[in-house]
């Protein structure tokens, strides 16, 4: 195949040839950057949370009526529910918890040892640690992973108006933060003293794994009006029956509360990342509508290039030219126009990379990805210039005979 | 006469020529319509989140950012919302001409007369009076509560449509919380895009609020604060907040000029110094004030993800021209013969130009009409998948224009090249 021969025939059709390499490029720049947006999205919804995410139902209430501003009554009514949940076949453990894991701000607050009130300073994010009001019950809830100490008990809940701070569970993250190597039990925090150390869960996907700061303590009866998640553990497989139950069981305690969410801990990941996906997804429904159009595209320029080539084609099928040479022909000066399109691509991809990360973060290209892309606009490309590849190598011979 | 005779012939002629290569043409109105339609619905986002909610009044409203964190490791520097007292020396400080001081917060709401007990879970806006004549709050029923401190409410039209199903309920007494409040006001149907008065923490595409109850009172029964709140000391309830140091107000002043506007500035200015002189706060001064397109751009409410959506679609709208533009001049390059004929027998360049011209507009339309409809569609499309978008997914008539507009564009536009190519054709190559 003369490649010489096949540039110079391209440079004929410099203008429709440039328009259908400029339309490659920029359909191949936002292809490959498309799938990095899908496969950083996918990469985030696969991260490690330490947490049994499809057997945890979250259920997120709040009263209605006045009667709840008496503390003593909303937490007699918190106490029944509980028990209730408790009972519920498949539930296997239920706790009381004033915010959840994998969001995004809450309740915040700075930590630090007594003895080292400057530690935040050094360390930003010592600033805003989660500070989790639960009871003893959520360890085997979220089943907690220990790594030195002991969980809370009931002995270590406090009550209205205590002026303690009373004991505390950290994250091992949290401990390394404050305390190195050395063992943090015992010490005493702005939060209270800590009697046990767990492996971290993911608190806040959007700050660093190493930093997923959280300090638990029992006291979620004291601020009973905190309380607005019930976290339920539940048998494998128990998930939808238990689901289908929770509503009764809490409004046959007491009627006037609104329940507002019932998801597992999986569903509850999934909305936090909702809009990730719904821009990712947005994103491969506009290259799924470029490639259309650049199939079309290449359709049209194979169709026009016949219609101006017939009479050469047919002198060359008239010097002895096969068929099969002529769609070689055909295809080799197609994917000639392909390569150059994906080369330029990649000049396109990196600079749309380079644009996008001005308003939205996202990883860099890979030659992996590249590759793939390419090979898509391979196939696409030569999937609509078959036909008038082939058509083109039906033109008979004869066609050399006239109009010459 | 004679023009209008011509434009008539143009346009018979671009009909014959869409008659004669329809699937071609279809395809180049696709092409283009979908590249229209999907920038337009972008557009239509960016245009509702970008606009002005109050253009009326829009430089004169000021949001205040003070700087009193007592320790010296502020959440944020400035911070855009203030303790009790802060809030309350901007109020009587007299120079702005209103103010307005409050907190979000929510409750159940039900018709104390009702027998029903269902509650409607209600937004708050807890607030000082001046909130209303600052927001040109419009009411329907009533007017707004004269004083920070009553059992009275003003209610937003949504509510009243499903607790008394739009009649006028002023006079009428909600149960909240425990609570008894008589409702003095109701407002019409009220849209704020973006929702200026609070655009933080993600809130700037809300709703407006349901329930409007006076700032003092909503303290004392101790209504919780449902927006950001940052504190330096511990407390169990909002009712303690008066005199501890709890952020959670939001302050907003009416300034008619810019002398009162550093008249602020320095009422502001020379607090914080007392404040500073007097030990309370370790922070340099800063006090920010800014207008409400200047807050609206501080806070970044245009999503950034939409944006960067949109220049995607910029990007696709250029592959739909390209591709219309390599279609027609195979459609040009077929119909030589024609145009060659046409040529010899005395059409000049300039005919020829505008009977092309005539036909890409032709085309533009028809693409406009059908981009029109796809752009309402990848709007609701959209939608599917940003969910949070929701309430601003709106298409304007300025957009419906515009997208008409960008079809006509696009289309005369991916017309040109090969125009100028046509053109060159000559019959006597054609001929021979």
């Amino acid at each position: 195949m003369n490649i010489k021969a096949l540039l110079k025939s391209l440079l004929l059709r410099k203008f429709t040839t440039g328009l259908l390499i400029l339309q490659l490029a920029i359909t191949l720049g936002l292809l490959i950057n498309s799938a990095i947006l899908a496969l950083d999205t996918n990469e985030k919804l696969a991260q490690k949370t330490g947490l049994d995410a499809e057997n945890t139902l979250i259920v997120s209430l709040q009263p209605t009526s006045g009667n709840y501003r008496d503390l003593d009554y909303f937490r007699s009514i918190v106490s029944q529910d509980l028990q209730e949940l408790d009972k519920l076949p498949g539930v296997e453990s239920v706790s009381l918890v004033n915010q959840l894991p994998i969001n995004r701000r809450g309740m915040l607050g700075n930590v630090y040892d007594l003895d080292d009130p400057e530690s935040v300073r050094k360390d930003k994010y010592l600033q805003d640690v989660k500070i989790f009001l639960t009871n003893e019950e959520l360890a085997k809830t979220l089943a907690f992973a220990l790594v030195e100490g002991r969980f809370l008990t009931k002995d270590d809940q406090l009550d209205f108006g205590s002026d303690k701070n009373g004991n505390i569970l950290i994250t091992e993250s949290l401990k390394n933060a404050l305390y190195g190597d050395t063992s943090a039990l015992g010490q005493e925090t702005n939060n209270g003293r800590v009697v046990g150390v767990v492996k971290d869960i993911m608190l806040d996907p959007t700050i660093p794994v190493d930093k997923q700061y959280g300090v638990f303590g029992n006291r979620v009866m004291e601020y009973v009006f905190t309380g607005r998640n019930y976290l339920l553990k539940v048998t494998v497989g128990q998930i939808d029956n238990v689901r289908n139950q929770v509503s009764d069981t809490i409004l046959a305690v007491q009627a006037e509360r609104d329940i507002y969410r019932i998801i597992t801990m999986a569903e509850h990941m999934k909305r936090f990342y909702r809009h990730d996906k719904g821009l990712a997804e947005l994103f491969l429904m506009l290259c799924g509508l470029m490639i259309f159009v650049t199939a079309i595209s290449s359709y049209a320029y194979s169709q026009f290039h016949i219609s101006r080539q017939k009479k050469y084609i047919g002198i060359r099928r008239a010097l002895g030219a096969r068929k099969k040479d002529i769609l070689l022909y055909v295809l080799t000066e197609n994917w000639l126009v392909y390569t150059l399109g994906c080369t330029l691509g990649l000049v396109m991809a990196l600079g749309f990379n380079i644009l996008l990360s001005q308003y939205i973060s996202l990883s860099k290209p890979g030659m992996m990805l590249f590759l793939l892309a390419s090979t898509i606009i391979f196939v696409a490309g030569t999937l609509a210039t078959l036909i008038p590849a082939i058509k083109t190598s039906n033109i008979p011979p004869v066609i050399a005979t006239r109009t010459v | 006469m004679r023009s209008s005779s011509m434009f008539s012939y143009n346009l018979s002629l671009a009909m014959q020529s869409f008659k004669r290569a329809p699937t071609l043409y279809f395809l180049i109105m696709l092409t283009l319509s979908i590249g229209v339609g999907v920038l337009c619905a972008n557009l239509a986002l960016v245009n509702s989140m970008a606009s002005d909610p109050i253009p009326e009044k829009s430089n004169k409203l000021i949001h205040i950012s003070m700087n009193t964190w007592p320790g010296d490791q502020p959440p944020d520097e400035p911070m855009h919302i203030l303790r009790y007292r802060d809030a309350m020396k901007i109020a009587e400080s007299g120079i702005p001409k209103r103010s307005a001081v409050f907190y979000a917060s929510g409750v159940y709401a039900r018709d104390s007369e009702s027998t029903s007990m269902k509650r409607f879970d209600s937004a708050v806006r807890a607030t000082t009076p001046g909130f209303f004549e600052l927001t040109n709050a419009p009411f329907a029923y009533g007017s707004a509560f004269e004083k920070s401190r009553g059992m009275e409410v003003v209610i937003g039209d949504e509510l009243n449509q499903k607790i008394f199903a739009g009649v006028n309920s002023v006079g009428k007494t909600l149960e909240l919380d425990g609570e008894l409040l008589t409702i003095v006001g109701v407002l019409k149907p009220w849209i704020l895009r973006p929702l200026f008065y609070h655009a933080t923490e993600g809130r700037a595409f809300n709703l407006t609020d349901d329930i409007y109850a006076p700032l003092e009172t909503a303290i004392d029964l101790g209504w919780s604060i449902h927006a950001r709140s940052s504190s330096a000391d511990n407390y169990a309830g909002v009712e303690e907040t008066r005199d501890k140091n709890a952020y959670y107000l939001q302050a907003w002043v009416e300034l008619d000029n810019v002398n009162q506007r550093s008249a602020m500035q320095s009422y502001l200015d020379s607090y914080s110094q007392e404040l500073k002189d007097a030990g309370e706060h370790p922070l340099t001064t800063r006090n920010e004030l800014h207008n409400v397109s200047e807050w609206l751009t501080a806070k970044k409410v245009v999503d950034q993800k939409v944006l960067a959506f949109t220049l995607a679609s910029v990007l696709f709208l250029s592959v739909c021209i390209f591709n219309a533009s390599s279609l027609l001049l195979s459609r040009f390059h077929a119909a030589k013969f024609e145009v060659g004929l046409r040529r010899a027998i005395g059409a000049s360049n300039r005919h020829m130009l505008i009977q092309g011209l005539t036909e890409s507009a032709l085309l533009g339309l028809f693409t406009g009409l059908v981009a029109l409809v796809l752009s309402w569609l990848f709007l609701k499309l959209s939608v599917q998948f940003l969910p949070r978008l929701a309430n601003i997914a709106v298409l304007e008539p300025k957009l419906l224009v515009l997208g008409m507009l960008l079809a006509l564009v696009t289309s005369i536009a991916s017309a040109l090249y090969p125009l100028y190519r046509a053109n060159r054709y000559t019959i006597s190559a054609e001929l021979k």
